[in-house]
């Protein structure tokens, strides 16, 4: 091939090169972690960024918190969706806190000084762990909180993940600040066919995450944590101190959307993209359509 | 163009990694419009006393001129240029046409197209093929004569002052190397170029030759004209060469009678 | 199949970047692997070296490799372009090497011998007729960029990986099927298209 050729070809495959390494102007990457939630909620601010006229670059699916931090603080990327508890515990390694209030403002504290990281204004939305059952059993059984399920435990049955056998705030956790939880009987399932269990009767009570779509579509009743064992886990967008200089709009667009993610509104969006498969863009759009201001 | 005299003095050429020279102490002085046959068995350095003439092969001691000029000061892609180089194997181009192979050296010496053009044809004319026929056919569409016929007609394509030949008759068979031997004593005869021809084959030594170069374990045993080198054998092996078969008077006779055929 | 047709435009779109990379990836390979192979071409003791290194560097797992460029690198784009032409070098200069080696010595040596110059001889000679076998490690290269390019999704990059990588973590079977056919269907397209360019190239040689 002739040298000038050659050097178009070059050209053309440096571009991407060329495009990935240029200048930021209004660009805004915003990134999720590798689970559904993570990916409904980021897809809301990116949208909400994009409806405001910034042009936002999406890296999803990212496989860990290790992974996107370090991603933010080598610039990366701009801004996440991250949770109150998952910070304190799994990041700052403080011990866990309950007031939701307190919480928040330690992790938002911490990782300014820390990490040059800015908290926004949390959702309501807690996305903590729990104990979920159906509302015949609720009722059968006549208990609303973890206080009551204790003693009873002994003859009932549990459907839940290897992990929550071994986690500390798991079983274990539940045990020790409740006493009893002695279940009648203990399976593990794979994550998608625990609710399976429960809902059809082969399980009378399930772990859960307390924004699970399951708990929407199937109508499940989450027990109230009483005593407190599970940390709040509040979500809230974390962007770079940098970006916020240099964007400052990026606040109320975000502020203003923050507010409207209820318990409600995560376990339908959750269960419209697993249940019904329907696509997060479209499911985060739909979100947003029903603003009023 | 007038030819060159090639002029070869203490010749010595070892191979890394070997204990015997390929060439010992080889002086040899070629007339220009000679054609001298380097003659012997394989092994015994004639193909690489050849190629240290259009430097091919690295010399370890002694020089090698043509026309008073030792190669070694010409840039050897220049030098190979003007000298014409016919192997065995032939080596045409395979992904050239007849016309595009034979062009070589005159396109890389920046001939004008049309004196290209007009030059292959007179070439594949001189060498026996009807240019029209063979212009564009592709060497997989050759014969083995054909072949070898294209390989002279591109060795001599830019009028070179000498001509090197190692073995370029060596594979095809007798009767189609007949007619080669006669058809190059003649093109030689025409240009009168200063050729250096390699064969382990009497026969064709004899019937090409102006001066026969009998070779031996890198050495020359003799040098001679074919009348002397028969008639006065220098060397035992010489001999032996010369006497291998019973019918070696036919043989020089029939060499007598090609000569006079010649001339 | 349904979510293909709704959501064409998307595919199209992942599709495209895709092809993007890897042709970027495999042109910077070429220009790497040539002079690579062609260097090792001529030095038989040290071609079985490089090709060894070279082949080590292909064993790696490239969930593995893409690790540690993402460390230094960053996410998106380049940690993915650097694995694809990393893994593209063992096919491509293996082949040059391999193409070179190939061409007839005899037409080497009469190159040589009626005045060509080392880069005449390279240029006119050999890689003309070494042309066939190096499209058939382009080909080999490209389809295997193809699968490999996928992790992007992994990455925060783009192209069809995204789809399968989302799909999984949405627990939606199908993306995964989307991505990969789509995959599949990109690979099917270049490996016909490059067997047709050695086709063309190995009929040009005879």
């Amino acid at each position: 091939m002739t040298v000038s050729r050659a050097r178009a070809l070059a050209l053309l495959a440096g571009a991407p090169l060329l495009s990935a390494c240029g200048s930021r102007g209004s660009r805004v990457v915003v990134a999720s972690k590798n689970f559904t939630e993570s990916f409904v909620i980021a897809e809301i601010y990116a949208q909400a960024l994009e409806r405001a006229g910034m042009r936002v670059e999406r890296r999803f699916n990212l496989g860990s918190t290790e992974i996107v931090l370090a991603a933010m603080q080598r610039g990366d990327v701009d801004c996440y969706p991250e949770y109150t508890g998952t910070a304190l515990i799994d990041v700052l390694h403080m011990p866990p806190m309950q007031d939701p209030h307190a919480l928040y403002a330690t992790v938002a504290r911490e990782f300014e000084k820390r990490y040059a990281l800015t908290w926004l204004q949390p959702s309501p939305m807690n996305d903590s762990q729990g104990l979920a059952t159906t509302k015949a059993v609720a009722a059968r059984e006549r208990i609303a909180t973890l206080s009551q399920l204790a003693p009873i435990a002994a003859r009932l049955r549990l459907a839940t993940i290897q992990e929550f056998l071994s986690r500390p705030d798991g079983l274990p956790g539940l045990q020790r600040v409740y006493g009893g939880f002695d279940f009648r009987d203990v399976r593990t399932y794979d994550i998608a066919l625990k609710y399976e269990a429960l809902v059809s009767g082969r399980a009378d009570i399930a772990t859960a995450f307390t924004t699970d779509g399951a708990i929407a579509t199937d109508d499940l009743v989450v027990l109230r944590d009483d005593r407190h064992l599970w940390p709040p886990y509040n979500v809230a967008p974390v962007v770079r101190a940098a970006t916020l200089a240099r964007l400052p709009h990026f606040v109320p667009v975000l502020d203003g959307v923050s507010p409207r993610i209820t318990d409600r509104a995560a376990q339908q969006m959750n269960a419209a993209v697993e249940s019904r498969h329907q696509d997060p863009a479209d499911v985060a759009a739909a979100f947003l359509r029903n603003d009023r201001p | 163009m007038s030819a060159a005299a090639i002029e070869l003095r203490g010749v010595t050429v070892r191979y890394p990694g070997t204990d015997r020279a390929a060439v010992e102490d080889v002086s040899l002085e070629v007339a220009p419009g000679e054609l001298v046959v380097l003659l012997g068995p394989s092994g015994c350095g004639k193909s690489t006393l050849l190629r240290t003439v259009n430097r091919l092969v690295q010399l370890e001691s002694g020089s090698v001129s043509v026309d008073g000029r030792d190669v070694s000061s010409f840039d050897p892609v220049e030098l190979r240029r003007g000298i014409g180089y016919a192997i065995q194997a032939v080596g045409l181009f395979a992904h050239m046409t007849v016309a595009q192979n034979v062009a070589v050296v005159p396109s890389l010496l920046g001939w004008p197209r049309a004196d290209i053009a007009a030059r292959i044809d007179e070439l594949l004319a001189l060498v026996g093929l009807d240019p029209a026929r063979y212009r564009n056919r592709r060497p997989r569409e050759l014969s083995g004569g054909e072949a070898q016929r294209v390989g002279v007609a591109r060795a001599i394509a830019a009028r070179p002052r000498v001509l090197l030949m190692d073995e370029p008759f060596g594979a095809v068979d007798a009767l189609v190397r007949a007619s080669l031997q006669r058809e190059l004593a003649r093109i030689v005869a025409e240009l009168a170029t200063t050729t250096l021809f390699v064969t382990h084959d009497f026969d064709e030594a004899l019937k090409l030759a102006d001066r026969i170069v009998v070779m031996h374990g890198g050495r020359i045993e003799q040098a001679a004209a074919p009348d002397d080198l028969v008639e006065r054998p220098a060397t035992a092996y010489v001999r032996e060469l010369v006497h291998a078969g019973d019918d070696v008077y036919r043989r020089y006779y029939e060499h007598v009678r090609e000569t006079l055929a010649r001339n | 199949m349904q979510y293909g047709l709704t959501h064409s435009g998307k595919i199209a779109a992942l599709a495209a970047a895709h092809v993007e990379i890897v042709v970027a990836a495999l042109v910077v390979a070429l220009a790497i692997a040539v002079p690579l192979g062609v260097y090792a071409a001529r030095r038989p003791h040290l071609s079985a070296w490089v090709l060894g290194a070279l082949g080590a560097l292909y064993t790696i797992p490239s969930l593995a490799l893409l690790a540690v460029l993402v460390e230094f690198l960053g996410l998106g784009f380049a940690p993915i372009f650097v694995a694809l032409v990393a893994y593209a070098q063992f096919m491509l200069a293996r082949n040059v090497v391999a193409g070179i080696n190939g061409v007839d010595p005899a037409q080497v040596d009469a190159a040589r011998g009626l005045g060509m110059s080392p880069r005449e001889v390279l240029m006119r000679v050999e890689f003309p007729q070494a042309l066939p076998v190096v499209v058939g490690g382009v080909r080999v290269a490209a389809i295997a960029s193809i699968a490999i390019a996928t992790l992007g999704g992994y990455v925060g990059g783009s192209g069809l990986g995204v789809l399968i990588f989302n799909g999984l973590t949405l627990h939606q079977p199908e993306m995964i099927v989307a991505g990969s056919v789509a995959a599949s269907a990109l690979a099917v397209v270049a490996d016909g298209l490059l067997r047709l360019a050695e086709r063309r190239a190995r009929a040009a040689m005879d």
